[in-house]
């Protein structure tokens, strides 16, 4: 098997990443940038290729630059290679085209493993035409295809807002955006966000264009479900208070995208033994860092969403501070930009408004509770809430007994999709919920990986 | 023990402790004969070894050595074992009126080199001694009758009646078919004492207790622990296994697929998954949470798997899992009467999922005092005890 050293090996090559990989390249230090895609950006940067780049010009140009810049300043770019697995200090990684296995070794490790869309399950969600704003946005922004023509974009975030406008940009009609909870309306908690003049200025421009195109905008409202014989032909939406199907309405349209914000992937990190902290605002199990994103595990460290969900501009800090601290550590030569004390403050604010915003857009427990038993909630192996439902009255509540009776989250998602849903449907209160969430640990291969040639060897292996 | 003796005991004919499926299948027979049964079980049932297992019947000889296996095992000793218990899965769906995913479409084993070979054409020998009918194929007709193994076979034995049965699907079969004639079932209730008083044992899980003149410990990774409770100390080797599985494709492989020379037995199951084993080691056994998986492991079973089965070079491996195992130090299978123990019975080893609805049957005999209806010469506990001090310094538990 192909074995290599690099002094930091980066893992994910987003924002984060890529920026972390150039700030290291250019201090002399050897980098190696793993990203599964088969180009650099992650999903902030994705690039146009193509006929669409030619005719509608780049997409989020910084973003051009700074591949360019990473490719320029020397860094080992190993694309459509993602990591599976690891063995003590060794990363495995496998390559999407040819299967082929490696062991890539850093004396520093680098995780930008970015976040997933946090799916909620609604009857039909399975139906052409039911996507997530993130499919939405990248397809209209990047691909320049609408998923519909007459779209409904709602769930919870602020991430709802950027994914109404660019379909609108991309030609297509938005017929409402749904937020379930109330966070444009002044209240004690909105006030704190004026502390983050930027920010608010990011949502007012996206506040202002969807009112310019008549989208009205619903806070507290949610959906019930997707209905349509081939594909969505409309949407039963509902007030969120109700917790119920009072005061429902149908709109008609031609595509749904719902989504809930988005949750860290933290497996590698977990996989490599690094200690996580439960975040109390989103539930969700964070590796702890310092303030330079350093883990528990003193040479590996964290960038961008995979700390907690923060956004671009945190994502691009985070990957500077690691940079530095790995630079220091390594007595690499030093940028004359670099200065600690002032990325110290801004990954603070950044920070915290990134618990402001958790705040602000909750996703409570009862929005599992609500799944109507008939909906599909794990749709790799088709089975539905009540079997889920069933199977954990069956077992008292034990994760494992679930998934084996029913085979939810044993399909090609590896729990990665439903495996919130799961856990929130097999227990019956937070601890339970907890334990099961804990039981869902990572397992190699981190992601599905061909079956590699036999390495000279390996048969003698013995443990 | 203060308090014991206030705590209700229930007066039962049959106390089953653990269910995977040797103790489900043992419940299910001693229900069936008409005695009071309960099973406890420390967890869920089948989430163990039943659990992860890869689900084989094996009719034809088995492979002799897993790696990293110091003692080979007598393959010989377990074919009229498996000739029994090859009769009794072919009536089981009827029997238990579930639905298991049987499919007893037959198994190649293959080897590599000349060794191999005459390795092949001797347990071929054997297997028509015993009674199995299995035939010995040249590579070329081997790839005739399975296409997809590789050029790398040379020779191949094939026995008709190797199969596979969903092991998620036959521990709630046998329970529900118990349970309609009357099993009581205990999950998450955890024995920790068993005494002995008169011609009855009492085992107590926590607050509450049951009494019966018979007790079957079909505990698997914990047997020697549970035996030791009622101050039987058995010598046990409890090590993990390792499984792979691929994402689900189309029907594409109709057998079972050993290999005569190294761990590999790949087959599909009825979802679409290839499931890919042959024992190799997983992380060590953690029996306290989930075992991990080994990466060389990984590597070198699947990449074997593709070796033999070169379409498999295009399908991608979606999990692996570590499930415990408790194999005897000769590799045999252990069950019958504990000496010194009357009514002590305990059952394990190598190969149980193949002869769990044997070992189901002769159990109940055994419990019912009648013939077992096959040798079970050289296969029962005794041969396992070892002195408490043994014992002791041998697994560094200590037993109050």
């Amino acid at each position: 098997m192909r074995e290599d050293t690099y002094d930091v090996v980066v893992v994910g090559g987003g924002p984060a990443g890529l920026t972390a990989a150039l700030r290291l390249a250019r201090a002399g230090v050897s980098v190696c940038l793993v990203e599964e895609s088969p180009d650099l950006g992650g999903q902030y940067y994705k690039q146009r290729q193509g006929a669409v780049l030619a005719t509608y010009g780049p997409y989020r140009p910084a973003g051009a630059a700074l591949i360019g810049a990473v490719h320029t300043a020397g860094v080992s770019c190993q694309t459509s290679t993602f990591v599976w697995g690891t063995e003590g200090d060794a990363l495995l990684t496998s390559q999407v085209i040819d299967g082929s296995v490696r062991r890539l070794h850093g004396r520093f490790l680098v995780l930008a493993t970015g976040a997933y869309e946090l799916s909620i399950p609604y009857p039909d969600w399975t139906l052409p035409g039911a996507c997530t704003p993130g499919l939405a946005l990248h397809l209209a922004a990047v691909d320049r295809v609408p998923v519909g023509r007459n779209v409904l974009v709602a769930g919870t975030g602020p991430f709802l807002l950027p994914a109404a406008c660019a379909l609108l940009d991309a030609g297509a009609r938005v017929a409402a955006v749904l937020d379930l909870n109330t966070p444009y309306r002044p209240s004690g908690r909105t006030l704190a966000a004026l502390k983050h003049p930027t920010r608010l200025l990011e949502l007012g421009e996206y506040l202002v264009r969807l009112r310019r195109h008549g989208v009205p905008l619903l806070q507290g409202w949610r959906v019930l479900g997707a209905s349509g014989a081939r594909r969505v032909e409309a949407a039963s939406i509902a007030p969120a208070d109700a917790r119920s199907s009072a005061g429902a309405r149908e709109l008609a349209v031609d595509a749904l995208c719902v989504g809930y914000g988005f949750r860290p992937s933290t497996e590698l990190a977990r996989l490599l033994g690094c200690a996580c902290e439960l975040d109390p605002a989103s539930g969700d199990l964070i590796p702890t860092t310092d303030i330079w994103g350093r883990t528990s595990i003193p040479n590996i460290f964290m960038a961008g969403e995979a700390m907690g969900v923060a956004g671009i501009h945190a994502a691009r800090v985070r990957g500077l501070l690691a940079a530095e601290a790995i630079r220091g550590a390594l007595q690499a030569r030093q940028s004359a930009s670099a200065d600690p004390r002032r990325l110290h403050r801004k990954a603070r604010r950044l920070a915290a408004f990134a618990r402001l915003t958790s705040i602000l857009f909750p996703v409570p427990d009862w929005l599992y509770q609500a799944i109507p038993d008939d909906t599909i909630v794990c749709r790799c192996e088709s089975v539905t809430a009540q079997e889920v439902r069933r199977a954990a009255d069956a077992s008292r509540h034990d994760i494992h007994a679930v998934k084996a009776v029913t085979r939810a989250g044993m399909g090609i998602c590896q729990g990665r999709q439903c495996g919130n849903t799961l856990a929130a449907l097999a227990a019956r209160t937070w601890e339970e919920r907890e334990l099961a969430r804990a039981h869902l640990l990572p397992r190699v291969p981190l992601k599905p990986i061909r079956v590699p040639a036999q390495p000279a060897g390996i048969s003698e292996v013995r443990e | 023990m203060n308090g014991a003796r206030a705590m209700p005991t229930r007066n039962v004919e049959a106390i089953v402790i653990g269910c995977g499926i040797v103790g489900a299948a043992t419940a299910y027979e001693l229900v069936k004969a008409g005695m009071r049964t309960v099973v406890l079980e420390r967890g869920a049932p089948n989430r163990e070894s039943s659990g992860a297992t890869a689900g084989n019947i094996h009719i034809q000889a088995i492979h002799p050595l897993r790696p990293g296996q110091a003692i080979p095992a007598d393959s010989s000793r377990f074919l009229p074992l498996q000739h029994a218990a090859s009769r009794l899965w072919d009536t089981l769906e009827r029997e238990l009126d579930a639905g298991i995913e049987l499919r007893r479409a037959g198994g190649f084993m293959v080897a590599e080199t000349p060794e191999q070979v005459a390795h092949l054409r001797e347990k071929w020998a054997l297997e028509a001694r015993a009674g199995i009918d299995s035939t010995f194929l040249p590579g070329s007709e081997a790839r005739a009758a399975a296409p997809y193994l590789s050029e790398a076979v040379l020779a191949a034995t094939y026995c008709a009646e190797d199969g596979y049965a969903n092991p998620l699907k036959i521990v709630p079969a046998y329970l529900g078919a118990a349970q309609r004639l009357g099993l009581g079932l205990e999950c998450f209730t955890q024995v920790t004492a068993i005494q002995r008083q008169g011609s009855t044992y009492r085992v107590q899980a926590s607050d509450r207790a049951w009494s019966a003149p018979v007790v079957v410990n079909a505990a698997g990774a914990w047997l020697d622990q549970v035996a030791s409770l009622a101050g039987i100390n058995l010598h046990m080797t409890p090590c993990s296994l390792q499984m792979h599985a691929t994402v689900r494709v189309r029907p594409t492989l109709r057998h079972l697929i050993q290999h005569i020379g190294e761990g590999l037995s790949v087959k599909q199951v009825t979802a679409g998954n290839i499931l890919i084993g042959g024992g190799w080691p997983a992380r060590p056994l953690d029996l306290t949470a989930r075992t991990q998986a080994s990466i060389p492991s990984l590597l070198g079973n699947v990449s074997l798997a593709r070796r033999i089965l070169p379409f498999l070079k295009d399908v991608r491996i979606l999990r692996a899992w570590g499930g415990p195992f408790a194999p005897t130090p000769d590799e045999l299978p252990v069950i019958g009467e504990v000496a010194g123990h009357p009514g002590f019975l305990v059952v394990g080893g190598s190969y149980a999922f193949t002869l769990a609805p044997l070992w189901g049957k002769v159990l109940c005999a055994l419990a019912r005092r009648q013939a077992p209806g096959v040798d079970l010469t050289g296969l029962g506990p005794d041969r396992l005890l070892q002195s408490a001090d043994a014992h002791r310094a041998r697994t560094g538990s200590s037993t109050a």
